[in-house]
């Protein structure tokens, strides 16, 4: 039996071909293609085989699999994740119990090297009984899948980086999927959660491609993750000027001026929320008056404050400053009285 | 090369370091061979002896100045040593240069690790007999450095004081030790001894008809003199005593305290230094002064006015002025009766009296009631040039081209006010004018301010 | 943990409490050596007038000032335009601002009544670049002229290096160059602000401190003798 395309399954949905190709335009110009790949891109999408894609889910708060599904109206992103043969999504599947083991179980044999394998959450590793299922630990189930698969896509910060169960003191032991597999090409779409049409854009390159995108150095696809919020931010003119709003109802807040002071990370964090932004391009937090928490880059939630500006780095404290002062008196006052008395000695040798 | 000076058993000081008294500089005569090195010590010992010696005196003022150097270099802009020829190693601070080495192994507040871990390397013998030039051939110790000093270091203080170090050290210049020793010994750095004073006393006022006090038990005012004076500028004495005179001054010279050069200052040794002070201090207290006068004379004036309560440990318990001061003060108080002098005049500032001592309009009170027409060079007053004699300078010979070159700066600085008379307040500098007058064969003489008011003096028909 | 991380964690913890450590015990280390009473007769009692030799040898006098120009203009190009720049750029001044927070208790706005102004940052590239460019005047002149080659030493070498290297980094950054990653150059520029912190007290950054201590002592001392200030 053979799987119907894509473009069949589109078909059988009712998307034209207009509406087709309008998408693979866009989706063409998000991944910064030319046009001129724009009939790559749709014959691809169009013949491609629904891939088996295996979601593991581990210590997540479903926030991924929320932010990817959520649909306003029958968008063609939702529809094409639907499209692919989701043969494994705790979430959205209908089996249960064995009836979903086995599902799982029988993908991987029969797809075995091809599946993508899709991860959220991160992996404890201080004590198998912290994450399992089926009874299967986190940590034997990625290494078993990860074993049988293309490659994967680890999404969200949890996956991608060890996320907020990472975060200090990281009881559980929470490690990325980079931590576990070392052998197969991971893709890290960070975000916390990620904005749906990255997803389908990465989706959508390895689809088109057969590759893993261009990464940066922490794993992430540059397209969506090579530049910074920073640089693309619609408030940026206000920072470059000085204008900052101080607190969150000052003029300056309503002046929509940057919010440096208040915290935002933009300038370290890597991500398309200024550009690609949420909700369809609605908007994405500074637009919204709160600054960038940074959820796209490791450990986001150890580094200073969200409200305490970036250049605010952990400099001790008064006690540790005191403590060095009082050392300094200290060492000051014997270096003078040592001098003093080698004075003294000489002058008691001449008279 | 410097050969070690005989010691002080075999030593016939007027044999081995006889006087010139019969050029236009007071001196020593120029060495055959030259003594540079003092004492019997190992070079080591000698480097030893010189860092130690040079922090003993340290205090926290020169703590902060040998921390603050940034090594801008601008004090070399000021040094006329530097001016006339571009050499760097000319550069003020670069003078102090082992010294500042020694405070931070010695003093600082990093010495103990500067020590154990060499951070600054140890000063040789061969780098302490190079300084020796720079420290007395090539300083003044005029302090137009330490005018210039953007951190405000007081550099020639320092020199002052390194001059201890080279002391104790036994490197001080042939010339200028044989004098300090001659002056310690003698109580005069050129002969001047009391018996010689006391004989000169009395042939001047023979011949100039004046009386001129000796050793009264009791007197006001206590005058001194500079060897230099008394030696080869002897119309300096006549003209003190004219002046005295003339106010009605009650006043005295006296043999325990007369010579108001200091050459332990000018070589670098304290003891001495502070013997020759006590010597002024003891002789004004033992015959009740409550004025000690010091002389036309530079350093005269730093030593006791500026240092001598130091030596004395207490305050003085009485008034010091400068020759121009005292004269000043009478101009002031109208007591000074002068006849006009219809000639065009410029000063030269004695650096140690005006831009280091603090007396610069005295001299210019005293001009202008002499009804002078004053034309101050450029530059002047604080800021002015030194003639290049001072601080020992003038008594070493190997320094006599060097001081030539620096000289050429005054001469110029003179011509350029188109001024009939210089005038100054210093012997010292006028005998560096003299030898310069001489060497250039200039037309120009300095002249005294003290003997031209003395020449000029109103006097009342008996 | 990443280079940024380690700059702004432990290595700014180190380096603020070195430089604390080091300037007050250079400091005190002198603060406490012998002093003698001055026991002459002064001509002008008041010698705490002398202190205004601190503002006045700001500049030198016009005798001087034709050897000397070049340096005092290009040291304070540099100075001011590092100043500005270090105090009154908006990431800067916040740090400084928590730094004052955290040592005295209320912000700054709190206790002087007026925020801290920030400059624009074109005014902060601006200043900065001159800044750079009298740096490196500054440093052609100290190998050029014998004067200053002949006393410099690796003090003044490192002291340049440790200076210029903040200033450079920091444009690096701002300006992304050369497509390293941002994070690496921010953290290059953090971490050589903190070698400057390191080196601060112990070689002759800490004229910063002394210009005060050595122009007020012969400030003085001159003043009490009427001598030339």
């Amino acid at each position: 039996m053979s799987t119907p395309t894509l473009g069949d399954y589109l078909r059988t949905r009712g998307v034209s071909r207009r509406e087709f190709l309008k998408f693979c335009t866009t989706a063409a110009s998000l991944m910064a293609l030319p046009p001129s790949m724009v009939p790559r891109v749709a014959e691809a999408l169009e013949n491609a085989r629904r891939p088996s894609v295996i979601w593991l889910p581990f210590q997540e708060c479903t926030g991924c699999t929320e932010s990817i599904t959520r649909a306003h109206g029958a968008t063609i992103e939702s529809m094409i994740f639907e499209a692919i043969s989701l043969d494994y999504q705790h979430t959205l599947q209908a089996a249960a119990g064995d009836a979903a083991e086995h599902a799982r179980e029988k993908a991987m044999k029969d797809n075995w090297g091809k599946y993508l394998l899709v991860v959220d959450g991160s992996i404890p590793t201080a004590n198998a009984g912290y994450g399992t299922i089926a009874g299967v630990s986190h940590l034997d189930m990625l290494k078993e899948a990860a074993d049988g698969c293309a490659a994967v896509v680890a999404v969200g910060s949890c996956a991608a980086f060890g996320g907020i169960p990472q975060a200090n003191p990281n009881p559980t032991g929470a490690v990325s999927v980079s931590d576990v597999v070392k052998d197969k090409p991971i893709i890290n779409i960070s975000g916390c959660p990620p904005i749906p049409v990255v997803i389908t854009g990465v989706l959508m390159q390895y689809l088109t491609f057969g590759q893993v995108p261009e990464l940066d150095a922490l794993g992430r696809p540059k397209a969506f993750f090579g530049q910074n919020i920073h640089d693309r931010c619609y408030r940026r003119p206000f920072y470059e000027r000085g204008q900052f709003a101080e607190s969150f109802d000052d003029e300056g807040a309503r002046q929509g001026w940057c919010l440096f002071k208040l915290g935002c990370k933009g300038p370290v964090t890597y991500n398309a929320c200024a550009t690609a932004k949420w909700n369809n391009g609605t908007s994405f937090p500074i637009e919204a008056g709160h600054g960038c928490i940074g959820c796209s880059e490791p450990r986001f939630w150890d580094k200073n404050g969200f409200y305490q500006p970036l250049s605010t780095g952990n400099w001790g404290s008064g006690k540790t400053l005191a403590a060095a002062a009082g050392a300094g008196v200290a060492l000051g006052a014997a270096s003078a009285a040592l001098g003093r008395k080698r004075q003294k000695d000489v002058e008691a040798k001449q008279s | 090369m410097t050969t070690q000076t005989p010691g002080a058993a075999e030593r016939d000081v007027n044999k081995d370091f006889p006087l010139e008294l019969d050029e236009p500089r007071f001196s020593v005569k120029e060495p055959k061979i030259r003594y540079d090195m003092q004492g019997d010590l190992t070079d080591e010992e000698r480097v030893a002896t010189a860092m130690r010696n040079f922090v003993k005196d340290f205090g926290r003022t020169a703590a902060v100045y040998m921390e603050s150097c940034i090594h801008c270099g601008m004090c070399a802009e000021a040094c006329h040593f530097h001016e006339v020829t571009k050499d760097p190693k000319y550069t003020p601070i670069w003078k102090l240069e082992p010294f500042k080495q020694a405070y931070k192994r010695e003093y600082g507040p990093f010495a103990l690790f500067f020590r154990a871990f060499n951070l600054k390397a140890k000063v040789t013998h061969e780098q302490l007999a190079e300084w020796q030039h720079l420290l007395y051939d090539s300083c003044t110790v005029c302090g137009r450095c330490s005018l210039m000093c953007p951190m405000g270091i007081d550099i020639a203080t320092l020199i002052s004081q390194a001059r201890h170090g080279m002391f104790h050290a036994g490197l001080v210049p042939h010339e200028l030790y044989a004098v300090a020793e001659r002056a310690k010994r003698e109580g005069s750095p050129l002969g001047a001894t009391p018996q010689v004073f006391e004989d000169r006393i009395d042939w001047l006022a023979d011949d100039h008809e004046i009386e001129i006090p000796l050793d009264k038990d009791k007197a006001e005012v206590l005058c001194t003199m500079s060897s230099i004076e008394i030696m080869k500028y002897p119309d300096s004495v006549v003209a003190t005593a004219k002046v005295m005179n003339h106010l009605g001054v009650d006043w005295t010279f006296r043999t325990d305290g007369y010579e108001a050069t200091n050459f332990g200052l000018l070589s670098g040794n304290a003891a001495w230094q502070k013997q020759m002070t006590l010597k002024l201090i003891e002789a004004a207290v033992a015959c009740g002064a409550k004025t000690l006068i010091l002389p036309e004379c530079g350093h005269a004036y730093m030593a006791l006015r500026w240092m001598g309560a130091a030596m004395y440990g207490k305050p003085l318990p009485f008034r010091v002025l400068h020759m121009a001061e005292f004269l000043a003060e009478n101009v002031r108080e109208k007591r000074l009766k002068l006849k006009p002098v219809h000639k065009t005049v410029t000063f030269h500032d004695p650096c140690q009296v005006s831009r280091r001592g603090g007396a610069i309009e005295a001299p210019r009170e005293v001009l202008k009631a002499l009804g002078v027409e004053l034309r101050e060079m450029t530059p002047t007053k604080g800021t002015n040039w030194c003639c290049g004699g001072g601080g020992g300078v003038v008594a070493i010979h190997r320094a006599d081209a060097l001081r030539h070159k620096v000289f050429q700066i005054k001469m110029k600085q003179i011509e350029d006010t188109g001024a009939e008379l210089p005038v100054t307040s210093c012997a010292n500098c006028r005998q560096t004018f003299d030898d310069g007058q001489a060497h250039f064969k200039w037309d120009t003489t300095m002249h005294s301010l003290l003997e031209l008011v003395a020449d000029n003096l109103i006097e009342d028909e008996a | 943990m990443t280079l940024l991380d380690f700059a702004r964690g432990p290595a700014l913890q180190w380096s603020i409490a070195i430089f604390v450590l080091g300037i007050l015990w250079r400091l005190v280390g002198v603060f406490f050596l012998r002093t003698k009473k001055d026991l002459s007769a002064p001509r002008n009692p008041a010698a705490w007038k002398g202190l205004r030799l601190i503002a006045l040898r700001s500049w030198p006098r016009k005798e001087f000032l034709e050897g000397t120009a070049f340096g005092e203009v290009m040291g304070y190009t540099f100075h001011l335009g590092f100043l500005v720049a270090l105090f009154f750029y908006v990431p800067h001044l916040l740090f400084f601002e928590s730094l004052f927070e955290g040592i005295i208790g209320t912000d700054f706005a709190g206790i002087f009544g007026f925020s801290w102004p920030a400059a624009p940052t074109g005014v902060i590239t601006f200043l900065s670049a001159i800044s750079i460019a009298a740096l490196v005047a500054v440093l052609i002149h100290r190998i050029t002229n014998p004067v200053k080659r002949l006393i410099s030493n690796f003090d003044d070498y490192l002291s340049w290096l440790l200076t210029i290297a903040p200033l450079a980094t920091g444009m690096l950054a701002y300006a992304h160059a050369g497509g390293i990653r941002y994070e690496t150059l921010l953290g290059m520029h953090i971490l050589s602000a903190e070698a400057l912190l390191v080196w601060f007290p112990f070689g002759k950054l800490i004229h910063a401190f002394t210009i005060f201590a050595a122009r007020g002592s012969t400030g003085m001392i001159f003043e009490r003798r009427g001598a030339s200030l």
